[in-house]
């Protein structure tokens, strides 16, 4: 080593550890948001270890909560079919509204296919740098999770799809209340429709609806509408909470999500390509 | 080779903390920095050299927990200087005091949320979730609760 770099040894290793960083940055900017195989090699290391923790304490907190439950699970259950009934209720105007643009067969294969092919997940963390952008899942490659794939909520809301890095265990869901996310969309009522993308901050923008568009309302629900090509349409979104008619070419369209984001410890994945839905 | 199995059981400890406390509320890790802790911690007691390189290490497990949007090297950029930083300044005054640790964490940790900030917004055109402005107190925080934690170490030490 030169006597210069020797003497002052810690600025070396300063100067060293700064290059590699700054390297390692350009190595990732170019690819923009597609995963490297260094991304990748860390998820896939540090997954597992936030999973098992958050597991470890998830089932102690489950053994008090099943002491509780074991207590009030009639009144419980009671609710539940209560739920249950509600929510074949909600089904079955589902099915009507979406009857107005689908054909029978259509629609009872989509909703088939979909049924067929659920898989439970549980939500294991959050994206700390913004947590309406993404979460990650418990289920991954070796559950037959692939890149596209739908969440739904509890109630069969939508919750986002599956991006990479997905690793053997482990996924991550980007939110559709990312604003990097965008669904093709329409209103229910009024058939208008648009791109749904995510205002960052825990709602959605209905975007490129003209401003000459009448009869939009507040309260109006919106369901996807398949021109996206990845989620299949029918799938409940949210509903608009606003609008506004200003000097541009759009309006601009509030929408709230139906899913809870407080809630989100389980999700549903629609074990299925997004491509198969968009076949024939 | 001791040193080193501490440093892992407290970078362990703390990515444990860390990802309890984002399953409980994200908000948390926004208001402090416990990194920025071990770094400063061990820079005291070990220089810049170890300062730097642990810098280096808790910066990419920062940068794990998505404060970089997913690109690995730029917490751990700035983690690495105030390693640096926090085990040269050691050397030359004491830092002990109740009140000087509390100005010389405060002091180093603002230059790292600048750097960071600066990083990001050369790097990203996406803007730093805040979480409601909340990591505007991260700084005050961290050396609020850094001082007390070092204090109350050293006095433990003593004994």
């Amino acid at each position: 080593m030169p006597h210069f770099l020797r003497k002052r040894k810690s600025l070396t290793v300063l100067i060293a550890l700064i290059l590699f960083q700054f390297i390692l940055i350009s190595i990732q900017i170019p690819l923009g948001h597609e995963q490297n195989y260094f991304e990748k090699a860390v998820f896939s290391i540090f997954s597992p270890v936030q999973h098992g923790i958050i597991s470890f304490f998830r089932s102690i907190g489950n053994l008090w909560k099943n002491y509780f439950n074991l207590r009030n699970v009639q009144s419980k259950n009671q609710k539940m079919k209560e739920k249950l009934f509600l929510l074949r209720q909600e089904n079955a105007l589902l099915r009507n509204a979406l009857q107005r643009f689908k054909s029978e067969k259509e629609i009872q294969d989509n909703l088939l296919k979909m049924h067929e092919n659920i898989l439970a997940a549980q939500v294991i963390g959050l994206d700390a740098s913004n947590y309406y952008k993404s979460v990650i899942i418990n289920k991954g490659i070796l559950d037959g999770l692939k890149k596209n794939m739908i969440v739904l909520d509890k109630n069969g809301n939508l919750v986002g799809r599956i991006i990479d890095p997905i690793s053997l265990k482990e996924s991550r869901v980007q939110l559709i209340t990312d604003n990097e996310s965008g669904i093709g969309v329409f209103s229910q009522k009024v058939r208008v429709g648009g791109v749904l993308v995510g205002d960052g901050q825990g709602q959605c923008l209905l975007k490129y609806v003209l401003g000459t568009t009448k009869d939009i309302s507040e309260g109006e629900e919106v369901i996807t509408s398949g021109f996206d090509r990845i989620y299949p349409p029918g799938i409940r979104v949210g509903k608009i909470i606003s609008y506004e008619r200003t000097d541009s070419l759009h309006l601009q369209i509030k929408v709230e999500p139906y899913f809870d984001f407080r809630y989100l410890d389980q999700v549903a994945v629609i074990m299925k390509d997004p491509k198969e839905f968009f076949e024939n | 080779m001791r040193d080193f199995i501490k440093v892992f059981l407290v970078i362990f400890t703390v990515f444990l903390f860390n990802a309890i406390l984002s399953k409980i509320s994200p908000s948390f890790i926004l208001l402090f920095n416990l990194f920025s802790l071990v770094v400063i911690y061990f820079a005291i007691e070990k220089g810049e050299i170890f300062g730097s390189c642990l810098g280096a290490l808790c910066g990419l497990l920062q940068d794990y927990f998505s404060f970089s949007f997913g690109v690995y090297g730029v917490a751990s950029l700035a983690k690495t200087i105030t390693g640096y930083l926090a085990g040269y300044i050691a050397k030359k005054i004491d830092v002990h005091p109740l009140l000087r640790s509390f100005v010389f964490i405060l002091i180093l940790v603002s230059v790292e949320f600048t750097l960071w900030t600066l990083l990001n917004s050369l790097i990203f055109t996406e803007s730093v979730y805040t979480g409601r402005r909340l990591i505007i107190f991260q700084p005050l925080i961290t050396a609020f609760l850094g001082s007390l934690l070092f204090f109350l170490l050293r006095k433990i030490k003593k004994e």
